[in-house]
């Protein structure tokens, strides 16, 4: 079956191949049967990968190598792009994907653009399988397979882990469209606004499965890894967090050129960078460059390959992009102080904010390059790019009003007035009664600025409050994601500022008091499951008449010979109670067990927070009144 | 009984990641315990890892902070002993520590600068002022 697979990818390959000669020659119609093919073809191809998965086929090595016949069905389904060679399958399927996806939804009237378009998709995924079947084959056979297999990794079996992959996946490769339709109206030099609406819509494609991915990636560290935090500005996350970055400021400075035909060198620009941050982040992943609690299939020929297609794709569009330059000039005139002027100031923020990222990132190594070594961690970030984008976010809810071209500022002093108000308030409660730091009542104060512009502008646009649900459904959606991002805030900032973390060390029977919470160790007891077994803990935790039962587990996998812990959590409204275990150790003859106690509030916030945005992101893509395409 | 049920609480508490008593002292050594690097584990601070060294690097912070050092001494301590990599936050000192900590506020102002200088000169009047939301007129 595999050779099976083996063959439809070199078939793949082949109808990508011919899908860059015939999209690139204009052929709207034949592209679009090839596109889909392709993906058809792939998709059966990715298939027979998960059913050597299914059923536990120790002769592809692949298998061997990551997977287990005692483990749940559900993790031998979602092994399959657990590790290097399977998740390249899954992201040259998704390249395909949305190659078929372009065939069939792109109708822009233009078709020879939508041809090229296709074509330049084509191209991107020739190169993607021939990475894959030339540098990182799933399909390999073993002479002599063996009886039982490794095991995925522990902390992968999760069930937020199995989803994470594919909706990462869609966002990054999402872009490769993007790019592709940033290339072909290079070559048609013609960007324009047309070309900024179809534009728009697939970034917005792209973006919200890349925020809802890294959201489930961050909520799985918070309750897997038992640290107690859900951003660690780990190498790997920032890696997420770089075309994110791109993707937001891309989606802002494409509405000035769909609205305006302005800015149409810096949104092409941008198109083409947020993929190319998408290969960096594989790139830095895959190659073992970066040391990361997470990064695997660390390689460095792999590395350099990644590294030559991103220097080959990003040099092919730079080099169409300087050829074109000239023609990417105009639009109407604005002022500084301006709708265009303000989300020029956004994407300024939001592109610092990207480049800081990426020198912390990669600072390190080009200290090591230099002879120094050093570590760069959450402090550096927190004291650049949080202050950074809180510029924009302070400013956001202010410009969000302004007029194209030049801006009503009469009232600006009102909004400063407002703004002042609001924060000092909250800043002056936080040092006095809740006794938080200065800077945390700021950033409260800043989450609710944000929720509150978020609703006046929405209130403003409707005039009358019976007219808020005639508001198009675009409108909705810049209010929800704003509001979101002040939830956000809300959450981040009530979460870091205010938690507290104690380490526990009892004896069965024992109690002792945390945060407000009266713990007592009431049993731990060994339990087993399908390919684990654990130490499970039962502690009670009661304050003010609230009981809370905590059941934390410290699991062992004999198979990958891994411990992972597995946390209790307890909900009290927005905060978390989160329990981890750790180690036995042995005090004066009796045996203690040792556990993190993490009290984290607001932590539901940041969930919610970025579930509205990707909620806004989605309404944002309908057509407004009147409007088709 | 009950006292040597105290005891052992006490004494449990004693022995392995005692908090400070003072919840201001322990929030320091808190955001400290975040900033330094746990030197046997990959890329994570000692607030993090489960690791034996990372404990004993926790204890030792908490020690310094009772012996009234302030945070500038407890991370050169730190330093003195492991080098500059235990410290997730680097130093802003020489060429290095500069460019890490400058870049990002030099692009940023840079940026503005190049921005604001290449503004429109037009006059307020030869500028048409267009709502943001007039093409989403609702009819009534």
């Amino acid at each position: 079956m595999i050779e099976f697979g083996h063959f439809l990818a070199f078939i793949g390959f082949s109808l990508s191949a011919l899908l860059t000669y015939v999209g690139l020659k204009g052929d709207r119609r034949l592209a679009g049967f090839l596109a889909i093919a392709a993906f058809l073809v792939l998709f059966v191809s990715f298939l027979t990968i998960v059913r050597a998965f299914l059923i536990s086929d120790f002769s592809v090595a692949l298998v061997t190598n990551n997977s287990h016949t005692m483990k749940p069905f559900i993790y031998k389904f979602a092994g399959t792009w657990g590790n290097h060679e399977g998740s390249m399958a899954l992201w040259c399927l998704v390249m395909a994907g949305f190659g078929a996806a372009g065939a069939y939804w792109l109708r822009t009237g233009r078709e020879v653009f939508e041809a090229r378009t296709l074509g330049v998709q084509g191209l991107l995924t020739t190169g993607a399988l021939a990475y894959l079947l030339f540098a990182s084959s799933p399909f390999t056979r073993l002479d002599n397979p063996p009886l039982q297999g490794g095991d995925l990794n522990p902390l992968l079996q999760d069930p937020a882990l199995a989803a994470h992959p594919p909706m990462l996946y869609l966002g990054y490769v999402g872009y490769s469209f993007v790019f592709a339709l940033a290339a072909a109206g290079l070559i048609e030099g013609r960007i324009d606004q047309i070309w900024a609406r179809t534009a728009r819509r697939w970034a917005m494609a792209a973006f919200v499965p890349l925020t809802l991915g890294i959201a489930l990636g961050s909520y799985w560290a918070y309750y897997e890894l038992g640290w107690g935090g859900w951003w660690f500005w780990d190498p790997v996350e920032n890696a997420s967090l770089m075309p994110w970055l791109v993707g937001a400021a891309l989606l802002h400075s494409v509405i000035v050129t769909e609205k305006r035909g302005s800015f149409r060198a810096w949104t092409t620009l941008l198109a083409v960078m947020a993929f190319c941050f998408s290969i960096l982040g594989a790139f830095l992943v895959r190659s073992g460059l970066l040391t990361s609690v997470h990064a695997f299939a660390v390689d460095p020929l792999r590395g350099s390959l990644l590294l030559g297609g991103l220097l080959f794709y990003g040099g092919l569009a730079l080099a169409l992009f300087a050829a074109r330059a000239p023609s990417l000039k105009g639009g109407p005139e604005h002022l500084l102080i301006s709708r265009e002027g303000a989300l020029m100031g956004n994407n300024l923020v939001i592109f610092v904010a990207t480049l800081t990222v990426l020198l912390g990132t990669m600072f390190p190594l080009i200290a090591e390059a230099a002879g120094e070594v050093m570590s760069v961690g959450e402090p550096y970030f927190n004291l650049t790019f949080t202050p950074i984008m809180a510029i924009a976010l302070a400013v956001l809810p202010i410009v969000q009003a302004w007029s194209w071209g030049r801006a009503d500022v009469s009232s600006l002093w009102k909004w400063g007035a407002a703004f002042l108000l609001i924060v000092g308030v909250f800043a002056l409660f936080g040092v006095g009664p809740m006794n938080i730091p200065l800077l945390s009542g700021v950033g409260f104060g800043l989450g609710v600025w944000l929720i509150g512009g978020a609703i006046y502008e929405l209130a403003r646009r409707a005039k009358l409050p019976r007219r808020v649900f005639k508001l198009p459904k675009r409108v909705w959606g810049m209010t929800l994601a704003h509001a979101g991002l002040g939830v956000f805030v809300l959450g981040a900032v009530g979460e870091t500022s205010l938690r507290s973390h104690t380490t526990l060390a009892l004896e069965v029977g024992q109690s002792t008091e945390v945060a407000g919470w009266a713990f007592t160790l009431e049993d731990v007891d060994p339990i087993e499951g399908p390919n684990w077994y654990a130490d499970k803990a039962t502690l009670t935790a009661t304050r003010g008449g609230v009981e809370a039962l905590l059941q934390p587990e410290k699991r062992i996998y004999p198979a990958a010979r891994m411990p992972t812990t597995e946390t209790a959590i307890h909900k009290t409204g927005l905060s978390d109670l989160y329990v981890a275990i750790g180690d036995r150790r042995t005090v004066e003859g009796a045996p203690r067990w040792t556990f993190e106690v993490f009290v984290n509030p607001m932590i539901d916030l940041i969930y919610w927070g970025v579930l509205l945005i990707g909620i806004g992101g989605i309404l944002s893509m309908f057509p407004g009144r009147g409007k088709s395409g | 009984m009950i006292k040597a049920a105290t005891l052992a609480l006490f004494m449990s508490l004693q022995s392995s990641g005692s908090v400070l008593d003072d919840p201001q002292e322990e929030a320091r050594a808190q955001k400290l315990m975040r900033e330094i690097r746990c030197v046997a584990c990959e890329n994570e601070p000692i607030s993090q890892s489960a690791s034996d060294i990372a404990e004993d690097m926790r204890d030792r912070v908490r020690v310094l902070i009772e012996e009234g050092k302030s945070d500038a001494e407890i991370r050169s301590w730190f330093v003195d002993r492991y080098g500059e990599f235990v410290l997730f936050r680097p130093d802003a000192e020489g060429v290095s520590g500069m460019l890490l900590w400058g870049l990002p506020f030099a692009i940023l102002i840079a940026g503005a600068a190049v921005l604001i200088a290449r503004r429109s000169t037009a006059s307020q009047s030869e500028i048409d002022r267009v709502a943001p939301d007039h093409e989403y007129e609702i009819e009534d």
